[in-house]
């Protein structure tokens, strides 16, 4: 996630780069003075306590001395680390050593926040208490935050615009259903009927909308991926009641950005094939 | 405040929070040269006579050991950054308002800082055996002067160090390999006019031999070949070390 200047300067030579108005060759300070990083590598100081960590964080960011003990205490209520606080890092938990260090980013303020999977190793309620703190943090105080991350669900979870990066390239970039229009994900409807033979296939696929059929070995079970399902639901029950086919089962299974990150990389593999 | 001084109270911080018992346990190699080899060689040796004058052993050794000691304080400095890369708190100081200058000059001046106090302390229990000592104002400032550019040299040399060290094995490695020869192969437990040929002049390149000279000269009043031109040397061996550990510093990637 680090993108080094002094690498791009040699690798591209006169670099105008902006980030918040500043340049990235002639002010990196002013930008760096701006920004939060929560790196993916734990990061601490071992040998203190976690209330250090916090305090001597602050220090680095030139937070007074109050401002640092307030909220060192505020964030150790968030995050949990209340009763820790006096331990050393080495002898926290992996878990509580995470959350330390995420928590230590919001010693100081910043315009710019770029966390690099913070939730690793995190159980799933601290996860969640991590992605409301930055969504209230982006809400309330207009935070711009960049967060990387393998998991798709906290990426539409927090995200407004969600950018798909395969071997450093961005395949994609837009709000989650700007992503799932372009990359053509459809709604699944699931059927299952009491008696199936191959017919219900054709039938299906003889539908306006009805993009792509497949059937479970027995015949019972079908995979539709409807272009818009809630306005063919009725279309396709009412052609199946009056062929006689029984539905017993309907489920809708919206299209996840898992769906559309395997499509986005699938297409860019069969591209280069 | 200054961003410099924010990071050297962090390396103050980081250094003492590493464990008082750590750097009580630095005072123990001191007291054993001083108090039990330092008292049982001057059984046997008596004294040294250097430039003309005639100090009892002890006391010649006392203030070696003052910079053996700052030597080995001195090169924690590559170790902090070893310990920072390994812990990723360079990259993540680095990415805060920071230049690396500001970095690598805070921990130079977090072994400076330690090294006096160090010193000191040994100065203060290795006082019994000093009495009798009346350094001049001169005197102390060429101590001092000892201390500030002994620390800058080996604060350096660890930084350099550090800048190319991968592994803790290879970092050990490098210091079991320079240390030894460096203490051994100076005036700090001998004088070097004692030493056989070869070695002699190996010592005459060391700064050790000249900032334990400067002292035993600020304090004793004790001359020696290289005290007319120990200064001059010192400082340009230490801003030499110093400029290319800066320039390693840049070469390290994140």
């Amino acid at each position: 996630m680090v993108i080094s200047v002094r690498d791009l300067v040699k690798d591209y030579g006169d670099v105008r780069a902006f980030v918040l108005g500043f340049n990235v060759v002639k002010n990196p300070v002013d930008i760096r003075c701006r920004i939060g990083y929560v790196q993916q590598q734990l990061s601490l100081e071992l040998f203190m306590t976690a209330r250090e960590n916090l305090e001597v964080y602050g220090l680095l960011w030139g937070v007074d001395r109050q401002e640092r003990r307030r909220r060192a205490d505020f964030l150790a209520e968030i995050f949990g680390l209340r009763d820790v606080m006096e331990r050393k890092a080495l002898e926290l938990s992996l878990g509580q050593r995470k959350r330390l260090q995420v928590a230590r980013e919001f010693m100081h303020d910043m315009e710019l926040l770029f966390l690099d999977e913070p939730t690793v190793g995190l159980d799933p309620i601290v996860k969640r208490t991590l992605l409301d703190f930055i969504r209230e943090k982006a809400k309330r105080e207009g935070l711009t935050v960049f967060f990387t991350t393998h998991i798709m669900s906290e990426a539409e979870y927090l995200c407004d615009r969600i950018a798909i990066i395969d071997k450093g390239k961005i395949l994609a970039c837009g709000t989650t259903e700007e992503l799932k229009e372009r990359f053509g994900v459809e709604t699944i409807l699931e059927l299952v009927v009491q008696e199936g033979d191959g017919e219900i296939v054709k039938l299906l696929e003889s539908i306006h909308g009805v993009k792509e059929v497949t059937q479970s070995t027995d015949s019972k079970s079908i995979r539709l991926a409807v272009v818009d399902p809630y306005s063919k639901t009725p279309e396709i029950l009412s052609l199946l009641s009056k062929e006689g086919y029984h539905v017993m089962e309907l489920r809708v299974k919206e299209p996840s950005l898992e769906d559309v990150f395997i499509r986005a990389v699938r297409r860019r593999e069969s591209r280069h094939e | 405040m200054n961003r410099l001084v924010r990071l050297l109270i962090r390396d103050l911080k980081g250094s003492v929070g590493l464990s008082w018992h750590l750097l009580a346990s630095q005072l123990v190699m001191p007291i054993v040269y001083i108090f039990i080899m330092g008292l049982t060689f001057a059984n046997i040796i008596g004294g040294v006579t250097i430039g003309g004058a005639r100090v009892s052993y002890v006391q010649y050794l006392a203030i070696g050991v003052v910079f053996g000691q700052l030597m080995l304080s001195a090169s924690y400095a590559g170790a902090m950054v070893f310990f920072d890369k390994k812990m990723g708190m360079f990259e993540q100081i680095l990415a805060g308002p920071f230049r690396r200058w500001e970095y690598f000059l805070s921990k130079i001046l977090s072994v400076i800082l330690q090294g006096l106090f160090g010193s000191s302390v040994v100065i203060l229990i290795a006082s019994p055996l000093l009495i009798g000592l009346t350094p001049t104002f001169k005197g102390i400032i060429y101590t001092l002067f000892s201390l500030i550019f002994a620390s800058l040299f080996f604060g350096s040399l660890s930084l350099l160090i550090s800048a190319y060290v991968k592994t803790d094995q290879t970092l050990n490695i490098v210091f079991n390999s320079i240390l030894p020869p460096l203490t051994f192969v100076s005036s700090i437990f001998y004088p070097i006019e004692a030493m056989p040929e070869p070695l002699k002049y190996i010592a005459l390149i060391n700064p050790l031999t000249y900032v334990a000279d400067m002292t035993r000269y600020g304090l004793f009043g004790i001359t020696s070949t290289t005290i007319l031109y120990a200064p001059l040397l010192l400082v340009t061996i230490s801003t030499i070390t110093f400029a290319l550990a800066m320039h390693a510093a840049y070469k390290i990637s994140l």
